[in-house]
């Protein structure tokens, strides 16, 4: 399986004034009519990925991560661990289904690996 | 940052021993007015520059005061492994006390040990009257700290023997919290 970057996320210390500047500014569309009050950003192009705003923890500074595709989080979060990368957040399913843990790679940078409900992974549990 | 001035200094002196191979430690003293000791251990290591001998030194070199500002300034800034303990400390102290002032924390974690919460923050911080980015942070956290976990049929749970009432869960969190403090390198 490829491993395509599907998603960016906003992690800020100020998630409504982040989507208030963003849809100011660029237009995009941002709703979090979800369970978790997801703020999912609609960039409204066809062109690159979509996004997503979450609440930076804080005592971390605004940061963005990138949400990597894989078939099953676990054992791609045990193949990352093992070339050095660190475990922040274990798997973990989310509401709608979906997969995620998030990670620091070798040099220190977040990243999530990201399996979307229905994907080959999430329908053989 | 620390030793920069210090690499200045080692490459100068082989600069000049390049170009004149007798050149010694005690001669590169003399043409700074420094003590020959202590100009040694700078170069070993042994000791930091004090602002004044950059200073005296930087002259000699025939640095510019902008040069010497910046080496000064240099100077005083903290090393990478000591800023990486301070951010640390800071990181835990943080959750530490997140973990103490916020309640939040034990309304995710008394939902999911009941077995009845499935990452609906909305309702959660509706009920506990906080806002659902307040409940996000907190749900971050305590999947941080391995303190819930999410099953198979997406419903949350807590690990272990859960904590039955909030002094009971903030001692378990600090102790996980220190765990997590000692385990980091």
């Amino acid at each position: 399986m490829a491993h395509p970057v599907t998603q960016f996320q906003i992690l800020s210390k100020d998630p409504d004034a982040t989507a208030r500047f963003c849809e100011a500014l660029f237009g995009w569309r941002i709703d979090a009519g979800n369970p978790m009050g997801y703020r999912r950003i609609d960039t409204g192009s066809s062109e690159g990925i979509q996004g997503g705003i979450w609440p930076a923890p804080p005592q971390a500074s605004a940061f963005v991560q990138l949400f990597i595709a894989v078939e099953d989080a676990a054992q791609k979060s045990a193949e990352a661990q093992e070339l050095g990368a660190k475990l922040l957040i274990p798997p973990t399913r989310l509401p709608e289904g979906d997969e995620m843990a998030v990670l620091l790679d070798p040099q220190g940078m977040p990243f999530v690996l990201w399996r979307r409900a229905g994907s080959a992974a999430a329908t053989s549990r | 940052m620390t030793g920069s001035f210090q690499r200045r200094l080692e490459c100068e002196f082989e600069a000049r021993r390049a170009a004149n191979p007798r050149y010694s430690l005690r001669a590169f003293a003399v043409s700074l007015a420094a003590d020959h000791s202590t100009l040694s251990q700078v170069l070993r290591g042994v000791r930091p520059v004090p602002a004044s001998s950059i200073r005296r030194w930087g002259r000699r070199l025939g640095l510019s005061e902008e040069e010497v500002a910046a080496y000064i300034a240099a100077q005083h800034l903290r090393d990478e492994g000591e800023r990486s303990r301070e951010t640390e400390l800071a990181h835990w102290s943080a959750e530490a006390l997140a973990i103490i002032e916020q309640p939040e924390h034990w309304h995710v974690y008394q939902a999911a040990a009941s077995g009845s919460f499935e990452g609906d923050s909305r309702s959660l911080a509706e009920r506990a009257g906080v806002p659902i980015d307040a409940v996000n942070i907190a749900l971050a956290r305590l999947l941080r700290l391995g303190l819930v976990v999410t099953a198979s049929d997406g419903r949350w749970r807590a690990t272990g023997t859960p904590a039955a009432h909030p002094a009971e869960f903030r001692t378990l969190a600090l102790a996980r919290i220190r765990e997590r403090q000692w385990r980091t390198p």
